[in-house]
């Protein structure tokens, strides 16, 4: 029977086992609703701010209708006005929320009546508005033309950006930020998931039939990748369902997170998941108990956390500095810190191609290592295997030999 | 045939197994008694390859064993292991599809194994809802399903009750009446002078006895059980090669040097009186090991 046919039967067992559980069930869906309510919280807050004001204007005030309609359009901000005749009429609206705010007099005896804060945008439109109006009068009382004025004034300061913002590249680095923030927390929980499924099967005492039968690092690959499909699995979903929500919301446009970008996260997931995977499973084989897995778990976690911390800190503000190549270079980093340069536009295809090379070469190297500290760890029981018994170096000491298995 | 040779295992500087040999016929049951910490579970670790000898070697048919031979073994280990949130079928249909079965004959046997052990209406169940005893059932499923050419159990029988040992003592005995070799261990003296062909007694890492019960017995010393009410202290006395074991009343348990001198005690008893008893006196296999913990001699 050959290796692939053996670690595939193990890693259908850890597969299924745990997508029937009711935990995937319930962790499943909990993200989806969290994801999806969230996304939706942020398209009704942000359509809010779009949605337009209801105004009123009474008597002399409703010649700045017009006028103050255009000025806050041109500030993104819609006004629908409402004539009105009666002062008592208009503020009884305004208190009983069908008007958002009520404008009386004109000039400089404008007044606004709202509930109680005024829309930034209309204060500022109607400032304008009456302010011009006042202008106009005043031009016209010492007779000159308020066209000419008005033509001296049509220019607007022009803005000489030495690095301007591009609008789709924002978004495109919160893209991989959200990415790179996906894959660090996908990470983390599959990781100790890992550490803990070995954990399960030594304390089981599972494992000494198991090694009977396969070899261990067949093993171990076997529940790393089955750990790993389910991972996939549940991205896929809460990721499909996140795309759906917010492209129906029209809260990201579906071409900025193209196909390419949701591929390229995967990739990197994968990559991202072995490298892990296979420190968190080495450290999960080195202890007996459950009790035991934060503390072997805890040097993966600080890199993982490092990566991140190093995501947000330096490589998303600069996307294209030194210090962010060099760190996405380093193959711990890779996964989470290169889909933020990727995404911003600022590294070329063949750096990808070296980073992705440099990630293989290390799972391989860690596969290794973590193969042989797992066959000489996975069988010991008692207390924990120290570093140098798990990779098989002999022993400083001589001795006490309390944690054999006898 | 399953044989060790010379084999050595160390953990630091405790030896756990001395230059250990042992061979077990197709066949035939293999009991394999010591005290805790003697080595047998040590033994069956190397041969299970879950253990590496640091000397000596393992033969099946006498090649070297390896690891595609060591699949084919079937196995107890002392600390049981079974998934205990798993389905007692889907686990069963697991081990046998590790060891090579496809998918359709592993399900196929695991189920016919479970209805063999009683355990058909509970193949939903996880492991972890049965009984202690229902639990070692499905270990032995376990060992079992694959059709194992070799099985080696590590305390089958522990925490069963008599009927259980029972049923489980029967599956074994047509297990080695189909040509396999069955290895056991246990603490249980009766069962294994019960159920065994051959008996080892291991102590401190060595093979110390070897042999079907009756032979390992009859290697004790020759002591003979005389029951004469007429005799007086030292009637034996004249008898070349006797002495004295120990005085019951009326009964006495005398050691013979060697096997002429048994006609020589008989006429003598028989010259003194009506003899009512003269048996000769065989330790049980409790006996003999008690003799081989304590340091005492079993014979050669």
């Amino acid at each position: 029977m050959n290796s692939r046919t053996l670690i595939r039967v193990i890693a259908e067992r850890e597969f299924m086992t745990r997508v029937r559980s009711r935990v995937f069930a319930i962790t499943t869906v909990l993200t989806v609703i969290a994801i999806a309510g969230y996304i939706l919280l942020q398209a009704f807050v942000f359509n809010k701010s779009t949605t337009s004001l209801d105004v009123g204007f009474v008597g002399p005030a409703q010649s700045m209708a017009a006028p103050v309609r255009a000025e806050a359009a041109g500030l993104g901000v819609g006004i629908t006005v409402h004539p009105y005749t009666s002062l008592a009429v208009g503020k009884a609206d305004v208190a009983s929320g069908a008007l958002d705010a009520l404008v009386t007099g004109s000039g400089a005896s404008t007044t606004i009546t709202v509930q109680s804060t005024v829309d930034g945008t209309l204060q500022v439109a109607l400032n304008d508005v009456a302010r011009e109006q006042v202008l106009t009068q005043y031009l016209t009382q010492h007779a000159l033309p308020p066209s000419d004025v008005e033509s001296q004034l049509a220019f607007s300061v022009s803005v000489n950006e030495l690095s301007p913002v591009d609008a789709a590249r924002v978004e495109q680095i919160v893209i991989g930020l959200l990415v790179a923030g996906i894959l660090y927390t996908s990470l983390i929980i599959y990781g100790q998931l890992v550490a803990a499924g070995v954990i399960e099967e030594k304390s089981n005492r599972i494992v000494e039939i198991l090694l009977a039968t396969v070899r261990p690092w067949q093993l171990m690959m076997g529940k790393i990748i089955g750990i790993g499909l389910v991972a996939l699995v549940q991205i896929v979903l809460v990721a499909g369902v996140a795309l759906v929500v917010a492209s129906v919301t029209k809260l990201v446009s579906i071409p900025t997170l193209s196909v390419d970008v949701l591929l390229g996260g995967v990739g990197w997931f994968v990559l991202g998941y072995l490298i892990y995977a296979l420190l968190f499973a080495a450290a999960g084989s080195m202890v007996s108990r459950q009790e035991d897995v934060s503390s072997v778990a805890l040097p993966v976690m600080l890199v993982l956390v490092a990566a991140w911390i190093l995501a947000l800190t330096v490589a998303a503000p600069t996307p294209a500095a030194v210090g962010t190549t060099v760190l996405s270079f380093i193959p711990l980093f890779t996964p989470v810190i290169m889909p933020i340069r990727i995404a911003a536009g600022v590294v070329p295809f063949w750096q990808v191609a070296i980073s992705v090379i440099l990630v293989i070469g290390t799972i391989y190297l860690f596969a290794i290592l973590a193969g042989r500290i797992y066959r000489n760890s996975v069988l010991r029981v008692g207390g924990r295997v120290n570093f140098g018994e798990a990779l098989g170096l002999p022993p400083i000491e001589r001795g006490d030999p309390s944690n054999a298995t006898m | 045939m399953l044989q060790l040779e010379s084999v050595t295992k160390r953990y630091g500087d405790l030896e756990a197994l001395h230059e250990l040999s042992l061979s077990v016929q197709d066949g035939e049951i293999f009991g394999f008694v010591g005290a805790n910490g003697a080595g047998k579970t040590t033994t069956m670790r190397v041969v299970l390859g879950v253990l590496e000898a640091d000397a000596g070697t393992v033969l099946w048919n006498g090649t070297e064993i390896t690891f595609a031979l060591r699949r084919r073994i079937g196995y107890i280990p002392e600390d049981r292991g079974l998934y205990p949130k798993m389905a007692i079928l889907a686990q069963l249909t697991y081990f046998a599809r590790l060891h090579g079965m496809s998918r359709h004959d592993a399900r196929a046997a695991s189920t016919s194994w479970l209805e063999r052990l009683g355990l058909a209406d509970r193949a939903q169940s996880q492991l972890q809802a049965l009984s202690h005893g229902n639990q070692q059932r499905v270990q032995l499923a376990a060992a079992l399903v694959f059709s194992p050419e070799l099985l080696v159990l590590d305390e089958p029988f522990a925490g069963l009750d008599p009927v259980a040992v029972d049923a489980m003592s029967d599956v074994l005995r047509a297990q080695a009446n189909e040509g396999r070799p069955v290895v056991v261990s246990s603490h249980q003296l009766d069962i294994v002078e019960r159920l065994c062909d051959r008996v080892g007694i291991i102590n401190h890492g060595q093979m110390v006895a070897t042999g079907t019960v009756t032979e390992l017995t009859e290697r004790g010393p020759l002591r003979f059980w005389v029951d004469i009410p007429a005799a007086a202290p030292g009637w034996y006395s004249g008898i070349a090669g006797v002495t004295l074991v120990e005085q019951d009343g009326s009964r006495w348990l005398l050691q013979l040097a060697d096997e002429s001198g048994e006609q020589a005690v008989l006429r003598a008893a028989l010259a003194l009186g009506p003899v009512h008893e003269f048996r000769r006196d065989r330790p049980g296999l409790t006996q003999l090991f008690r003799d081989v913990m304590t340091g005492g001699a079993v014979g050669e």
